[in-house]
């Protein structure tokens, strides 16, 4: 399913350059070696999943990381287009928020390829947010999905 | 004869005039019966008339009433809306400073002078002060939002309280006791009024004595309509003079360096104590200990009344 040999591909899906480079910054040190690829909204991001216009040759993501808060189609209209796609919808996905989960969320979260995780408030929690994708992305990859 | 006729022409004239008389009496009588008749109209119209401005009058107020209470709950759920979008992008901004700070000083932990990491940590002390700051405004705005009123155990509610404390009163010295009398059944929210006991207990912890064991104890008691509650405690105790301006949001007596905490607990036990139309203060004596009591009507009254082991 996924060739040991090449970085797993990361689609990060946020608006906040500031954001973009503190995961650049603590993706350096995660396990699976891996290549990011941001989207700065809702609509460059499923224009890059459905390889369209200037995306033509890029390949599908092992990994979404998508923050809710987007210009353009925010956050839950992307999950909703992702979870309707055949093709999409078994792409593991964190959700990274910095507000708690609500039930809209909630109900898409019942789903193993889906997780929701906190922006971190200190640098230091960005540690442990990396172990917890880094359990996420491993588990999903034994259940298949 | 003529006697006779003259008489009875005579007779016939009186009676003519009686007649005349009688007929003008009658329609004297009748335009005075007439005349009255028509004021009596005229009055029942202006009855009628009045009746109608005042009807007119209720029913604009009425409606007046009514778009002012929909402008109320409109104008409500706006300011809700706000406050929770507010909060929400506020939090952004500000995890930005803290993150970037951070990192700044990881990257220069060799170059700094520690006038320097001093300047880095207000800069994240002030950050992550902020951060608690808005998280709790949302928490005070949210207080009666959702809100499911229903027979409610008292006494579940206190133990879910004192079992989310567990580790601050065992943190607090292994002495500390906590121990409450018989707790009613009443119509309340249930986790509003955990949320309101947690507040209370723990603030008795935290305002504790080091001196003595904490002793925190919780009464109910019934009054004519309504339950007062009691926690009471021997800890510090509280300066009456200030004892009002705690009821209000972030207000506080101690420094966050000898007490952490913004000060919002005390006003989130006022706005759930308000959503159960009830009253809440303090009584309390400097180093001695500090009683906080509110009152909940008592709506259930005698249908599941009585104290409840």
């Amino acid at each position: 399913m996924i060739d040991d040999d090449r970085p797993i591909g990361i689609l990060i899906v946020e608006d906040n350059p500031g954001d973009v480079d503190l995961l650049r910054e603590n993706f350096k040190d995660f396990k699976p070696a891996n290549k990011l690829h941001v989207a700065k909204d809702g609509v460059e991001a499923l224009q890059y999943l459905r390889r369209q216009g200037s995306f033509s040759e890029a390949a599908l993501p092992d990994l979404i990381i998508l923050d809710l808060n987007l210009p353009r189609k925010n956050g839950y209209e992307v999950l909703a287009e992702i979870k309707n796609a055949s093709d999409l919808k078994r792409i593991p996905l964190v959700i990274f928020s910095s507000s708690q989960a609500d039930e809209n969320i909630m109900k898409f979260c019942a789903s193993p390829a889906v997780c929701y995780l906190n922006k971190p408030e200190r640098l230091d929690d960005f540690a442990k947010l990396l172990q917890a994708i880094e359990a996420f992305w491993i588990n999903s990859m034994k259940l298949g999905t | 004869m003529n006697r006779g006729i003259a008489s009875s022409a005579a007779d016939a004239a009186q009676n003519r005039r009686s007649h005349t008389k009688a007929m003008l009496n009658i329609l004297e009588d009748f335009v005075q019966e007439k005349a009255r008749l028509e004021s009596l109209q005229e009055a029942t119209l202006n009855i009628l008339d009045d009746f109608d401005v005042a009807r007119k009058n209720v029913e604009r107020a009425y409606l007046q009433l009514q778009a002012a209470a929909e402008e109320l709950e409109r104008s409500n759920t706006e300011l809700e809306q706000f406050f929770y979008v507010a909060s929400h992008d506020m939090q952004e901004p500000l995890r930005m400073v803290a993150n970037y700070t951070e990192l700044l000083a990881r990257r220069h932990k060799d170059k700094l002078d520690p006038e320097s990491e001093k300047f880095v940590a207000y800069i994240i002390d002030g950050a992550t002060h902020m951060q608690e700051l808005i998280k709790d405004l949302l928490l005070y705005a949210r207080v009666g939002k959702n809100q499911i009123f229903g027979p409610t155990d008292c006494s579940a509610a206190l133990r879910s309280a004192l079992a989310n404390l567990k580790i601050a009163i065992k943190e607090s010295g292994g002495d500390s006791k906590v121990t409450h009398g018989p707790m009613p059944h009443l119509t309340a929210d249930f986790s509003q009024l955990v949320s309101l006991f947690q507040n209370l207990v723990s603030n008795a912890i935290k305002y504790r004595r080091k001196s003595v064991p904490a002793a925190i104890r919780i009464e109910a008691k019934r009054l004519r309509k309504e339950w007062e509650f009691s926690v009471s405690d021997n800890g510090i105790g509280i300066d009456m003079q200030y004892a009002n301006r705690l009821f209000l949001p972030f207000q506080r007596l101690h420094t966050r360096l000898e007490y952490p905490g913004t000060g919002i607990g005390l006003a989130i036990c006022k706005k759930i104590v308000a959503q159960h139309g009830g009253r809440i203060w303090i009584e309390s004596e400097p180093g001695k200990g500090t009683t906080c009591r509110f009152t909940i009507a008592d709506n259930l009254g005698s249908r599941e009344g009585g104290a409840i082991q």
